[in-house]
């Protein structure tokens, strides 16, 4: 085995099991972790300590440049680079731009949005160490996990160990970097 | 069925009073009735008759909204807003009232020259052009839809049909409380696919009769979406401070969590921007046609005779940004729309607009008698219509909390009971 493993893997039986350790594993102040479940558990977040998504703000800044390209765009080219008389309407009107702003916004928000999330969540990932393991395999199927790296400031291989231990998990091995 | 009721924790009877509430609210009622009353004696008949008027298309669109939300509820099958059904399902009591409280606009039109309101109702009113109403083309070929019998029958019809899916949807749902039968679930998905039906049709005949038949030369078919947009917007609104309110009380303590407002502040904020979408799409196809017959109306909205700006311009400019760009902005964020105390200022705050909404859409259609100008904004009648809508609001709010004894808090042997009181992101 590798001189520093990638993190620890602990198995837990049932969703209250591995609910209440990952309140455990949150409140000892780790950040570098995460938990495999087969389904969604409802509350995770709250007992791992997850906060709310950042991707809204990707969104909000999508729909403003959005909104603004669509008024900089009519701007431009009605009013400035080819001025032309419309039905008798101004050069140029906040009215007549407003659905191409509008249609803008959505679109730009709705990308910033994908992208957002994608830079977040580091997908497509191809390959992660966890992977690795055979526990992956009942992680999809029966069985939840609680996987905590090396990389995170308290991790300590005996401690965090103890920790997983205390926190009732199961068959407690190193994953391979 | 028996683990939904047993589950459920606050399967209790709305015992806690309510009663004392309703005699305050009642009271309310009856003096902003009277109030109302008095200013007969002080404006006239016509004025106070435009903001009664106001005053009853405000609350009924409230109504209408309850109404289309339980329908839309059942007809999805939703799960999360059971408990909210409940207090909307209680907030339709208020139809007979207002059918009731609608009764005086209908007999004055019936009565002296049958122009007091809608002045098509008399084929003699002297446009002021030399013609007369019965001789205007544009009346002419609307003059059998727009009639005093068929506007009588059609504001009937219109009730009848609001009172009647009302009891069905009440009837329903109240007395699956009691045996925990599943065909009233049924039933009532089957009174939400043709009432939706039935109501969309209904609320857009009264908006046309009662609000944009005023200015009868007007064309719009934008009209009725941007009266439900209302509705729906109101109903949301009055729903978020009906569950502040309980849960304030601790009625709902244990029973409404985060995800419930939150779900109920998208809905807020979704019918923001739809609100918005309608009223924008009514005046930019009109400032972009650029026909006299629809563009008049925005005229009379903005510019006195003289070509002078009109207070109602500015009444316009603040729809614009309080009825659409406060509340959006505000309601992006997500705390705002789940910490108690910030989402209870801005539906209350919507209130307010969607009442200056229907000022805005009513108001100017009463002219002054010497220069024919719409009345300004800041006039006695916003006096009397503030008068009208708080009489009528009391009656309505009395209503509701008179039919909040007659059963349970929730619906705690509805088949998705269970799916709400967990409701999750």
């Amino acid at each position: 085995m590798a001189a520093k493993p990638y993190g620890l893997i602990a198995t837990f039986d049932t969703t209250p099991a591995v609910y209440h350790a990952a309140e455990k594993v949150r409140d000892a102040g780790y950040k570098n972790w995460d938990c495999i479940t087969p389904f969604p558990i409802h509350g995770l977040d709250k007992a791992m300590g997850v906060k709310r998504s950042h991707v809204p703000k990707f969104s909000l800044l999508g729909g403003i440049i959005g909104f603004t390209a669509g008024m900089s765009l009519i701007y431009w080219s009605s009013a400035i680079d080819y001025p032309l008389i419309v039905g008798g309407k101004p050069y140029f009107s906040p009215l007549f731009a407003f659905p191409v702003s509008y249609e803008l916004t959505i679109l730009f928000t709705a990308f910033a949005t994908i992208i957002g999330m994608f830079v977040l969540n580091r997908l497509p990932m191809h390959y992660h160490p966890v992977l690795k393991s055979s526990k992956i395999l009942s992680g999809m199927d029966d069985k939840f996990h609680i996987v905590v790296e090396a990389s995170d400031p308290k991790f300590n291989l005996a401690h965090t160990k103890a920790l997983l231990e205390q926190a009732g998990g199961k068959d407690i091995q190193e994953l391979e970097a | 069925m028996s683990t939904h009721a047993a589950t459920a924790p606050a399967a209790l009877p709305s015992e806690s009073s309510t009663s004392s509430c309703a005699g305050k609210a009642l009271v309310v009622g009856i003096a902003g009735i009277v109030l109302t009353i008095i200013g007969l004696f002080i404006s006239g008949g016509k004025t106070v008759a435009f903001s009664w008027l106001t005053g009853m298309t405000f609350w009924t669109a409230i109504a209408i909204g309850m109404l289309m939300l339980v329908m839309i509820h059942h007809i999805l099958d939703s799960s999360w807003s059971v408990v909210l059904r409940r207090q909307y399902e209680h907030g339709l009591a208020a139809f007979p009232w207002l059918a009731l409280l609608f009764v005086p606009l209908v007999v004055v039109s019936w009565m002296g020259d049958h122009d007091l309101l809608w002045k098509w109702m008399n084929p003699n009113y002297d446009l002021g052009s030399g013609h007369t109403v019965g001789h205007d083309p544009l009346y002419v070929k609307k003059a059998s839809f727009l009639n005093l019998p068929m506007f009588t029958a059609m504001t009937a019809l219109c009730f009848i049909v609001w009172i009647w899916l009302s009891a069905r949807l009440r009837k329903a749902s109240f007395t699956q409380d009691a045996d925990g039968d599943l065909k009233w679930t049924f039933m009532n998905r089957k009174t939400a696919a043709f009432g939706l039906i039935l109501g969309a049709t209904t609320l857009t005949l009264a908006s046309i009769y009662w609000v944009k038949s005023l200015d009868y030369h007007w064309f719009s078919t934008m009209f009725g979406v941007w009266f439900f947009a209302n509705c729906a917007r109101g109903a949301l609104s009055v729903g978020v401070l009906m569950l502040l309110w309980l849960y304030a009380r601790g009625d709902l303590k244990g029973v409404l969590n985060t995800n419930h407002l939150h779900s109920a502040g998208m809905l807020v904020f979704a019918f923001t921007v739809f609100w918005a979408y309608i009223t924008f799409s009514q005046y930019f196809l009109i400032w972009n046609a650029n026909i006299p017959e629809e563009t008049f109306w925005y005229n009379l909205r903005e510019i006195t005779k003289a070509g002078e700006p009109s207070q109602w311009k500015y009444v316009g400019m603040f729809l614009l940004f309080g009825h659409f760009l406060l509340p959006f902005l505000y309601l992006l964020s997500y705390k705002n729309k789940i910490v108690h105390s910030r989402i209870k200022p801005i539906c209350i705050w919507i209130l307010f607009v969607i009442a200056v909404d229907m000022i805005y859409n009513i108001a100017p259609a009463v002219k002054d008698y010497v220069t024919g100008e719409p009345l300004p904004f800041l006039s006695m009648n916003l006096l009397w219509t503030a008068t009208s809508i708080v009489g009528i609001g009391g009656v309505c709010l009395w209503a509701y909390l008179k039919s909040f004894t007659t059963t349970k808090l929730i619906p705690i042997r509805d088949p998705r009971i269970n799916e709400c009181l967990t409701h999750h992101e």
